[in-house]
């Protein structure tokens, strides 16, 4: 260390004095003196005084003796190793020394190359292999020699040389005692590596070769004196702006405002859409039978938005037709004539609508009934009355209270329509008789194309005669519908309504007193009695009433068809109506072209009541809600409604409902449930007419007994009646008192 | 079926009082009409605007309930308004004296 440290001390005081002599320019050299400064030769100030700092202790006695008091002689005192210093702080430090075992044993495992050497020659040496790899790496500014024998020996002289200087002076200056033992070690030193540089020169290949071998073993400790930073600069690449503008992404502005109901209708699809994904997870083989019937949702939507436009459209008009008619509705509901109060057993007609069918206005209304269903709809039958000049074709309407412009229902048939019947089990068949003797089945839940369901066209024994009166009757054995037919060809058909087509049965036909007449060749034609209304008993399935043109009035049974069970000379001009009492079954009424109307009790041969109106009578009807109230309509354009129990001789009510001159009333019905009536006209006219209150009393019930239902009250009121009037008259008292007692 | 609509369109404007009738589709556009174009343009315009609203105000109180008609009542005149999803039936009608 010691004569490195000089070299370098040599070096940088050179280096000063050069820097002294290139800064001389800088300013004139005159040294200031203290004025008693003493005065000394040039030749003393040149003289050269060597000082050297020496790890030799000047102050060391080299063979200082002790008395051992063990011995009893003087020994010599073992040499201290570090001289005369004494240690203060002893720490044990980590750090080995080089040239140790340990440490070889290390350098040789390839850990740590020591960065600088403290040591002396024998450390260089190692740090010269260590060096030659660092030249073999990273070629240094230091000039290499030819080969590297040689740069070698340069290096050990040169580092020889300071050795030599340093240790001429310490023996110079120490003790002739201190010299041999200083010299010794490195003398040893110098043999050692005199050997080891020779060995060196020979193994030199060798050498090299081991530390090439360890090489990749070698891992530098870093410490502060061995540091080495490796950094990198990359290139930079120059910057670069590049723009591109690409197609803006279409934009839309979206508003909505989030309502209740949306959120609600979001739900609801959302489930639906779950329960039908539920059902697409289902087996396909339980799909696929569904799937053969469903039409296409097209399909299915555009039948709906259809029906869905058919309804709204029908309560539009109906809103304007409630606009139109509002004061007729208002009256319908809630007039009531006042004056019925101060006329006692006299009541009055109001007339409501009129329902008109433009291109029916020259037919005559033939038929019309109240559905028994709907309180609010009724059936009216266009034909024609006037046989000379016939009309070509009929029609079957279905009319509604509530729409008095239009019909509901309205088809148009072949031959003008004669009478029509509203099958109870199921109000929307209709079955109608034709002019041409055809008896036809509708369905109004049909829409308009489809006319009739079912027509007698191609049947057998069907009707050769105008179809007077068509009636609905019990179902047959094997439960298909049935109904039954009488024409003026005398005959009284049933009808099945088979699937796809009608079944005629002859029921009876009507023969005639009138004997045979002999005919154009000579045969004799019976003449059958042409018939022209048929009445069922309301309990009696089998048992059915037929009126005839000459006026004969029929009982017959559906089991014999040759006989009647009763026969009667009823009226002297066609008998156009029977119909027997709601309340009593065998009370029925009859009217007639005589200008009669009749009231019959079975097994009777004379009626109980006669009315004469003047003019031949259309139509009579039972009222429902009262077993002594009836009405009939004549042809003279009024309307009759009697009460047998206010009065027993006149009408109480007569009313013209159209002009005698022009129009005759045909037909007239009471609705079921509601106070109103409805007649039709020979110019296609239905007159819808409220009854006053005086028309539609109601029984009391006595006062003894107040719990008795009305329509038991309504039987006993005319069975009270009919004990005035039987004969023999002597009943009349018991009945009475009977009734009296109650 | 669009006979039908032809029928029922021609068969409504013949009642008494009825100023006009006019079909709207979905789309508030009139399709059918019995009024002067711009009139009836107007009345498409502003019913359908006036059936979302009323529609509204329905199905918020109840979701479950729906406008099923409309009926307004003025000095002038009385429009029914048939509204639906896919359409909108208006009719217009004047009072009867």
């Amino acid at each position: 260390m010691a004569p490195k440290k000089q070299k370098d001390a040599t070096i940088k005081s050179r280096g000063n004095l050069v820097e002294d002599d290139n800064l001389d320019w800088l300013k004139p050299r005159t040294l200031l003196k203290p004025e008693d400064q003493e005065d000394v030769p040039e030749a003393d100030l040149e003289e050269e005084v060597g000082r050297i700092l020496t790890t030799i202790n000047p102050q060391w006695v080299a063979d200082q003796v002790a008395y051992h008091y063990g011995q009893g002689k003087f020994v010599v005192t073992p040499r201290p190793t570090f001289g005369k210093a004494y240690p203060l702080y002893i720490y044990q430090g980590t750090a080995i020394r080089k040239d140790s075992d340990e440490a070889k044993a290390q350098i040789a495992a390839g850990y740590g190359m020591v960065g600088f050497d403290d040591a002396g020659p024998k450390r260089a040496k190692v740090k010269k292999s260590a060096a030659e790899e660092e030249e073999e790496e990273e070629p240094e500014p230091e000039p290499a020699g030819g080969d590297e024998t040689k740069a070698e020996e340069e290096q050990a002289a040169e580092e020889e040389k300071p050795e030599g200087e340093a240790e001429a002076p310490a023996e110079d200056q120490a003790p002739a005692e201190a010299a041999p033992a200083e010299g010794e070690a490195p003398a040893a030193d110098e043999e050692e590596e005199g050997k080891e540089e020779g060995e060196g020169k020979k193994e030199d290949g060798a050498f090299l070769d081991e530390i090439i071998d360890i090489k990749p073993r070698i891992k530098k400790l870093a410490n502060q004196f061995n540091f080495c930073e490796r950094a990198a600069l990359t290139y930079n690449y120059p910057r670069r702006s590049v723009d591109t503008q690409t197609v803006p992404p279409p934009r839309a502005n979206f508003g909505a405002t989030a309502l209740q109901c949306i959120i609600f209708d979001y739900y609801q699809e959302d489930y639906a859409r779950k329960m039908k994904e539920k059902e697409d997870e289902r087996p396909k083989r339980l799909r696929k039978k569904k799937a053969k019937h469903v039409k296409t949702e097209q399909q299915i939507h555009d039948e709906k938005l259809a029906q869905r436009i058919r309804e709204a459209w029908a309560i539009l008009e109906r809103l304007v037709n409630q606009n139109i008619y509002d004061d007729i509705a208002q009256d319908y509901r809630y007039w009531d004539d006042p004056s019925d109060e101060f006329r006692e057993g006299m009541g009055s007609l109001l007339p409501l609508w009129k329902f008109q069918f433009e291109p029916m206005r020259c037919h005559a209304v033939c038929d019309v009934q109240w559905n028994p269903h709907y309180q609010d709809l009724f059936a009216v039958a266009y034909g024609s009355l006037d046989f000379t000049n016939q009309q070509k074709i009929g029609c079957l309407c279905l009319y509604s209270i509530k729409n008095p412009a239009y019909p509901e229902y309205s088809v148009i048939t072949e031959s003008p329509v004669i009478c029509l019947d509203v099958y109870k089990e199921i109000p929307y068949l209709v079955c109608v008789g034709l002019y041409d003797g055809n008896v036809c089945v509708y369905n109004a839940q049909l829409s308009l194309e489809s006319s009739y369901q079912y027509k007698s066209d191609s049947v057998r024994d069907k009707h050769c005669n105008i179809v007077w009166e068509i009636r609905w009757g019990p179902r047959l054995i094997d439960g298909e519908p049935s109904f039954f037919s009488i024409s003026g060809d005398g005959r009284v058909v049933q009808w099945a309504v088979m699937p796809g087509e009608l079944q005629a049965t002859t029921i009876i036909t009507l023969t005639s007193n009138v004997p045979p007449i002999p005919g154009p060749d000579g045969t004799m034609l019976t003449v059958n009695s042409c018939g022209s209304c048929v009445c069922f008993h309301p309990d009696k399935p089998e048992i059915f009433m037929v009126g005839t043109e000459d006026g004969m009035i029929h009982t017959c049974s559906l089991k014999y068809n040759r006989n009647y069970v009763r026969s009667m000379q009823g009226h002297h001009m066609p008998v156009y109506r029977i119909n027997y009492n709601y309340f009593n079954n065998s009370i029925y009424a009859s009217c007639s072209g005589d200008w009669r109307v009749k009231i019959w009790e079975d097994g009777r041969d004379e009626p109980l009541f006669m009315f004469e109106l003047g003019s031949p009578v259309g139509d009579v009807k039972w009222a429902p809600y009262s077993s002594t109230v009836f009405a009939a309509c004549t042809a003279d354009g009024k309307v009759y409604v009697f009460d047998l129990n206010v009065d027993k001789y006149r009408p109480i009510c007569v009313q013209a409902v159209v002009s005698k001159k022009t129009k005759k009333l045909t037909r007239v019905d009471f609705n079921v449930k509601l106070p109103v009536i409805v007649c039709g006209d020979t110019k296609g006219t239905c007159h819808v007419l409220k009854l006053s209150p005086n028309l539609r009393v109601m029984c009391k019930p006595p006062k003894k007994a107040q719990g008795i239902d009305q329509r038991t009250l309504q039987i006993l009121k005319l069975d009270k009646l009919l004990s005035l009037v039987r004969d023999p008259p002597f009943q009349t008292g018991v009945v009475d008192e009977k009734f009296d007692d109650d | 079926m669009a006979n039908e609509a032809e029928e029922t369109v021609r068969k409504l404007s013949m009642h008494k009082g009825v100023a006009g009738v006019i079909v709207v589709n979905g789309e508030g556009i009139p399709i059918k009409t019995t009024l002067d174009n711009h009139v009836s343009v107007q009345y498409a315009g502003l019913m359908s605007s006036l059936v979302d609203k009323a529609k509204a105000v329905v199905r918020d109180l109840d979701p479950s309930n729906d406008l099923t008609f409309l009926r307004i009542r003025s000095k002038k005149s009385e429009v029914m308004v048939a509204p639906d999803k896919d359409f909108i039936l208006i009719v217009v009608q004047n009072p009867v004296e």
